[in-house]
């Protein structure tokens, strides 16, 4: 029997106001589709006991924080906004390492929501964690692929209680509770987006000026390829995204000398993340992506490269 | 009907416990430390990992050789599971010279009950460093190009074994193949 949605809520709603009882959560949200679904829940079954936290870490997604403030209201949900980007940014100045990156985010996160939590007098914290999230994390035999900040950069001794009703389910199993719970489309098939966001999406430290590239270079990716899906030139991948290597290379731009960045544009096909095929970009959609990467980031980029890789061997994010 | 998961750290445990479920099964994930005697089941699945067969890391293991000699009912070794399953009958586990990740073309060589009513070449999904070749009293029932013994079979005992990841979304035919497994486990 495949998943049964309607079912799965039905269950999951007492087992959380079980949990919470008479006490207070709040719960983090990232306007993706399992924090909002998690929100929904957990409002549903606790009422006015939830309060939804949004923290702007300023590796959000461009207009993502001001489309959440947007969602909040559509849906009727609490929802209380932290603008945090000075504390994330000087918290991994000069961080290289990825899984210390991670675990410096993930590690923020809760410190922020411990303070929040304190205000609103909740013992609770809900979060949209899936099953990719924990597994990926490592556990005894099982080994740490990367730490998702929602689980392996939990702090050690954090006081706060988890809620995670999605702690068991894939993406494709969570989009069908959204739809059950009517979400609007825009968040049922909104594409993943790590937790830790556009700082993993540069291999090394991250920088306001580097931010700002990837998150132009990502506009354009999502861009071109949401229009060739419209057109009907492919079928919209499961994932797709710009990453900002550490590398530069040699170019030549007017003729004159250039030596930038480059970027890599990532396209996969999958059902829940745990194995992944790239995805056939059609040839001309690829060359524009490419001529207006190098062209609108002309400053930054010179290069731009496409990755072929399945997961596995690699994972979907270079980080 | 009840079948365990036995977890040897896959990536892809919890994966084998929703095919499972999604084919109306009673199952539940359990530790490859837990002792025979307290399992009940009509059959276990083996799960790959991380460890390295192929290198001998297998002290972690000592119970689940108990289940291979003692449990008596059907059990399928996945990845890691399949080459602790060929080494434990005395196969040559070692570091494959052509290891896979991601797609591959499998090549069926007996159907067997696994591989009942399916195609003879299909694409699977695999992520080895490791195999197992030359299983004593095993027949191998599928190849792919750089791996001789990509699933095999006990030629008495109801004890099976892949390489690659029925339980992947990528993997063809993936949910017949535990589906075909089950069936062995009612009889």
């Amino acid at each position: 029997m495949a998943f049964d949605a309607r079912r799965f809520m039905e269950e999951a709603i007492p087992v959380i106001r079980k949990k919470v009882g008479g006490s207070k959560a709040i719960c983090a949200v990232s306007g993706g589709v399992d924090s909002t679904v998690t929100a929904v829940l957990m409002s549903k079954a606790l009422g006015k006991n939830c309060v939804a936290v949004f923290v702007d870490t300023g590796f959000m997604r461009k207009g993502e924080p001001e489309s959440i403030r947007e969602l909040a209201e559509n849906i009727n949900m609490n929802l209380h906004f932290v603008d945090a980007r000075k504390k994330f940014y000087t918290a991994l100045r000069g961080v290289k390492n990825p899984e210390r990156k991670r675990k410096i985010i993930g590690n923020l996160f809760i410190r922020i929501f411990e303070k929040i939590a304190r205000e609103e007098k909740a013992t609770f914290l809900g979060q949209g964690t899936l099953a990719p999230d924990w597994i990926e994390s490592g556990s005894g035999m099982r080994a740490t692929i990367k730490s998702h900040h929602n689980v392996g950069g939990l702090p050690r001794g954090m006081k706060l209680k988890l809620v995670e009703p999605l702690r068991e389910l894939y993406k494709d199993e969570v989009r069908k509770v959204a739809k059950e719970l009517g979400l609007p489309d825009s968040i049922c098939n909104r594409q993943p987006f790590p937790g830790p966001g556009l700082a993993i999406r540069m291999v090394g430290e991250v920088t306001p000026e580097k931010v700002e590239i990837v998150k132009e270079a990502c506009v354009i990716v999502e861009e071109e390829l949401e229009s060739a899906a419209k057109r009907g030139e492919m079928e919209l991948p499961w994932q797709y995204f710009a990453v900002l290597l550490p590398s530069r290379t040699v170019g030549v731009l007017g003729d004159a000398r250039a030596y930038g960045y480059v970027i890599a544009v990532r396209a996969v096909y999958s059902v829940d993340g745990m194995t992944a095929n790239y995805a056939r970009i059609p040839d001309g959609v690829l060359e524009t992506i490419s001529n207006r990467i190098t062209r609108e980031l002309k400053q930054y980029v010179n290069r731009v490269v496409y990755d072929v890789t399945s997961k596995p061997p690699a994972c979907i994010e270079w980080e | 009907m009840r079948v365990l998961i036995v977890d040897l750290g896959s990536q892809w445990t919890h994966r084998i416990w929703r095919t499972l479920k999604y084919l109306e099964v009673d199952s539940e994930i359990i530790s490859c430390k837990t002792p025979l005697d307290k399992i009940d089941a009509d059959g276990l699945v083996l799960s790959g990992g991380a460890i390295r067969i192929g290198l001998g890391e297998i002290k972690e293991l000592k119970e689940v050789s108990n289940y291979i000699d003692n449990f008596g009912k059907p059990i399928l070794g996945i990845c890691a599971g399949h080459q602790f399953i060929g080494m434990h009958f005395g196969g040559k586990a070692q570091p494959s010279q052509k290891p896979e990740y991601g797609k591959v073309e499998l090549f069926i060589d007996h159907e067997d009950n696994l591989f009942r009513g399916l195609p003879k070449k299909f694409i699977v999904w695999a992520s080895h460093n490791d195999e197992v070749v030359d299983v004593p009293g095993f027949k191998v029932l599928a190849h792919s190009r750089d791996c001789s013994n990509h699933a095999m079979k006990h030629e008495k005992k109801s004890i099976y074994g892949c390489i690659f990841h029925p339980e992947v979304e990528h993997t063809e035919h993936g949910d017949r193949i535990y589906a075909n497994f089950l069936n062995v486990c009612k009889r």
